[in-house]
């Protein structure tokens, strides 16, 4: 009892997460600043803009619906922090069981809807076509993703994160049979995530928020956590997913080098956004379906040729 | 779906200067748009009867934040030709300089706005830092960053050392390289020119039709420059190479600017080169002898216009500026149609606003 | 192979810039260095000054203002806030009596309120 208490409330569960989230937004903004020759901010802005947030006054339009405005940062919140329970941290997963990588791929995709739903509930002009644009922006990268995704469970022959992880202990990491895979998550995870060059729906010069226009005080505070969570599982998934045949005798090295992995990773989300334009929907759209779908099913056709 | 109206300005991210557009979509496509201006209109034409023509100067370099020197060159120009005097060419070759070192950093700024609308914040964070170095390098010569207050009727204010023109030449060597690259940048990011290419193109008799100038006209196959066409000294001794393309498309607009620097570049290298020696200012009188003159001369944006009447007074009975923006706004609606939501942002950059010239 | 290589620049640009230190000045942390030549705060030399009013008449901001009773008695008044620091009295001053400095000028919330007294005539006398 104590002990699931733990796990929920403490680590791998919700302050660990945010936490972790606080830090990535960080080190992001923090890699960004740099590559365009800025300073960046200290390491407590994030949490400073949090405090901030939630302490700012609460507006929404005069018919929003205050109820589900309020709901859905939450359900959103709730939903990645539960994925984040079942993504193994450094190898440790205290929920582990046979699907969990399915339940994680639902519950991450949980805080799209309800980002579209937010723009469609909130009356905005800018805030409906944000959400319309989400939508869409969603149908053309989730496909290739969960295609990429299951390349490692076909290969692990298991649904289980953990599962596959001990697979990799035995072949050595899937990134060596799947680096094409691999790339196409990373893809897909910049889409998930609605950043540079994919930030099509929260495109400030297009469409001022996206979604979030009308969102104020608390409940931004909200969303901005949930984008900042769901960053950190995606990569905590996709690192165990492509890198996780680590199993060090020692926990301390485990964790170092899982670290150091994930650095690099935020290090190559950062990098991409710093040298891309963004996308047009139409050419995201093109994007997904006509160029990475094709190369996921051929990855697949590989990975399944090779488990014969 | 149906169509609904979006609010661009006169707040909004957009926008760095007030600007009102309505713009009609349906879905993700732009049916058409209209446009509001006026919003920082402060009378500058009418203030400019109640002044003398010495105040005038620190009047009209405020008409405009990124072009102020070509602005008041034009008018002590205007002035200068009223009074008969000719300016020594040590004056004129400084104010040459001034107005390159200007259209480079307006040029380098508008670059890093485009950037910034698609979504590509690093070129817009170095292409500022850029600027800055030019900035730098007329804060040094003149003393101001943005109100350089170069001219005064009758020469400029400053002259230039060797160390100076040292400092400049090495500043623009640097900038040289830095140009090259965002030329590569432009060439050849794959999202940039999927972003520019084909988007919202101009015929070159829409062009003309509007009487649209500069950059605009130039990336649609108009090969006007005022430099060139106008021959106001000292550009009648100096080779100016005019860069047209023929697509008038973004990637166009794109192409002719940073060009343009490169060009604008080499200009300043000889203008430092080529100086000649002697004074840089000749008395002139208060009181302008009757008479109205037309001087035109290429600000960064295309051709600025300058009309100055005088009554024999030390105040101008009448002075109508005509800046290159307000052609290329009325051309805006038309643009705005037949294009992605995403494309708004830029056509707007590709028009390089400058607000606070058309309204003044 | 050109075509690679300008596909490069960028990532090259970035690299270079994660390496180089950032170029933000800290200001007002760190120093910050204005040219010599800045048009900054005005300084004003009474002894010079001999009251033509020239400075005056070209001001476009209307940031001096003369009182005149006579050829040696008078006040030159400066409104710092209202002034553009646009050189125009250093340039008309005949004596050399008002300059630039290159100072930076603080603020204020009461534009017309904050006056110099440049030169007052009698009390210099007294
Ligand atoms: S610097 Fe210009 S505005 Fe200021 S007092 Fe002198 S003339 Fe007037
Ligand atoms: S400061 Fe110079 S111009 Fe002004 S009143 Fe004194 S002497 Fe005349």
């Amino acid at each position: 009892m104590f002990r699931s208490l733990f796990h929920l409330l403490v680590f791998p569960g919700f302050l660990f997460l945010v936490i972790s989230g606080l830090t990535f937004e960080w080190l992001d903004r923090k890699f960004l600043a740099r590559f365009q020759r800025r300073v960046g901010p200290p390491w407590y802005q994030p949490l400073a803009d949090l405090i901030k947030l939630f302490s700012k006054e609460d507006l929404l339009p005069k018919n929003a619906n205050d109820f589900l405005a309020t709901l859905l940062p939450l359900i959103s919140l709730s939903s990645v922090l539960t994925a984040g329970l079942y993504v193994p941290i450094a190898g440790y997963t205290p929920f582990s069981f046979e699907g969990d990588l399915i339940v994680i791929i639902f519950l991450m995709s949980v805080p799209t809807l309800a980002y579209y739903l937010a723009g469609i509930i909130s009356l905005g002009i800018y805030s409906v076509l944000g959400g319309g644009r989400s939508l869409l922006q969603f149908f053309s990268y989730e496909v290739p993703l969960l295609i990429a995704l299951s390349g490692p469970a076909i290969l692990g022959r298991s649904w289980s994160v953990s599962t596959i992880m001990e697979t990799q202990g035995r072949l050595g990491p899937f990134i060596i049979f799947q680096p094409l895979g691999f790339v196409l998550a990373v893809v897909g995870l910049i889409g998930k995530l609605k950043r540079d060059p994919f930030d099509i729906p929260k495109a400030t010069s297009e469409v001022v928020g996206g979604s979030l226009t009308e969102f104020s005080g608390a409940k931004l505070g909200f969303w901005n956590l949930v984008m900042d969570i769901q960053a950190v599982v995606g990569i905590f998934l996709l690192i165990d997913l492509y890198f996780g045949w680590i199993k060090m005798s020692h926990p301390i090295l485990a964790i170092a080098i899982f670290v150091i992995e994930c650095l690099i990773l935020i290090l190559v989300l950062s990098g991409t956004s710093a040298i891309f334009a963004r996308l047009r929907i139409d050419q995201l759209a093109g994007l997904g379906w006509r160029i990475l779908v094709p190369l996921a099913l051929l990855q697949i056709g590989f990975v399944i040729l090779m488990g014969v | 779906m149906d169509k609904i109206s979006i609010p661009i300005g006169p707040q909004h991210p957009l926008l760095k200067e007030p600007l009102s557009m309505m713009v009609d979509i349906s879905g993700e496509k732009v049916l058409g748009g209209s446009l509001r201006l006026g919003y920082v209109h402060r009378g500058i034409e009418r203030l400019a009867q109640q002044r003398t023509y010495v105040q005038n100067i620190h009047l009209i370099e405020r008409i405009c934040g990124i072009c102020s020197h070509v602005h008041t060159t034009t008018y002590c120009y205007a002035v200068e030709a009223l009074l008969g005097i000719e300016i020594p060419p040590r004056a004129q070759y400084i104010r040459a300089l001034m107005c390159e070192l200007e259209r480079i950093h307006s040029h380098l700024l508008w670059l890093g706005i485009l950037a910034k609308h698609i979504g590509l914040d690093t070129i817009f964070m170095h292409t500022w830092h850029d600027r800055e170095m030019v900035l730098d390098i007329m804060e040094e010569v003149s003393g101001g960053r943005i109100s350089h207050a170069a001219n005064q009727i009758g020469g400029v204010r400053f002259d230039l050392d060797e160390e100076k023109g040292e400092m400049i030449r090495k500043i623009l060597i640097k900038l040289h390289s830095q140009v090259e690259g965002l030329l590569d940048v432009i060439e050849s990011e794959p999202a940039a020119i999927a972003r520019t290419k084909g988007v919202a193109p101009i015929s070159p008799d829409l062009i003309k039709a509007y009487g649209v100038v500069g950059p605009i006209a130039r990336a649609s196959g108009v090969d006007v420059d005022m430099r060139r066409d106008a021959s106001l000294p000292p550009y009648d001794q100096l080779e100016v190479k005019v860069i047209t393309h023929s697509d008038g498309d973004a990637w166009a607009r794109t192409f002719v600017r940073v060009e343009e620097t490169r060009v604008s570049l080499n200009l300043c290298e000889t203008i430092i080169r080529e100086m000649p020696r002697g004074d840089v200012v000749v008395h002139a009188p208060r009181r302008v002898p009757e008479g109205e003159v037309i001087i035109r001369s290429e600000a960064p944006r295309g051709e600025l216009f300058y009309y100055l009447r005088s009554d024999g007074s030390d105040k101008p009975a009448r002075l109508k500026v005509r800046t290159p923006t307000l052609a290329a706004l009325s051309l805006l609606p038309v643009q705005l149609s037949e294009i992605n939501v995403a494309d708004i942002p830029v056509v707007l950059a590709g028009v390089d606003l400058c607000i606070a010239c058309a309204d003044r | 192979m050109d075509k690679i290589k300008k596909r490069f620049t960028l990532l090259n640009a970035v690299v270079e810039a994660m390496i180089k230190q950032p170029e933000t000045i800290k200001y007002p942390f760190a120093a910050m260095e204005l040219p010599e030549g800045f048009r900054g705060a005005i300084v004003f030399d009474p002894d010079k000054c001999s009251g033509c009013g020239l400075c005056v008449r070209d001001c476009p901001a209307e940031a001096l203002h003369i009182n005149k009773k006579s050829r040696e008695e008078y006040t030159l008044l400066h409104y710092p806030a209202r002034c553009a620091y646009c050189g125009q009295c250093e340039d008309s001053c005949r004596h050399g009596a008002i300059s630039h400095s290159n100072k930076l000028v603080g603020a204020t919330t009461h534009k017309d309120d904050w006056v110099l007294v440049f030169k007052d005539s009698k009390a210099s006398q007294e």
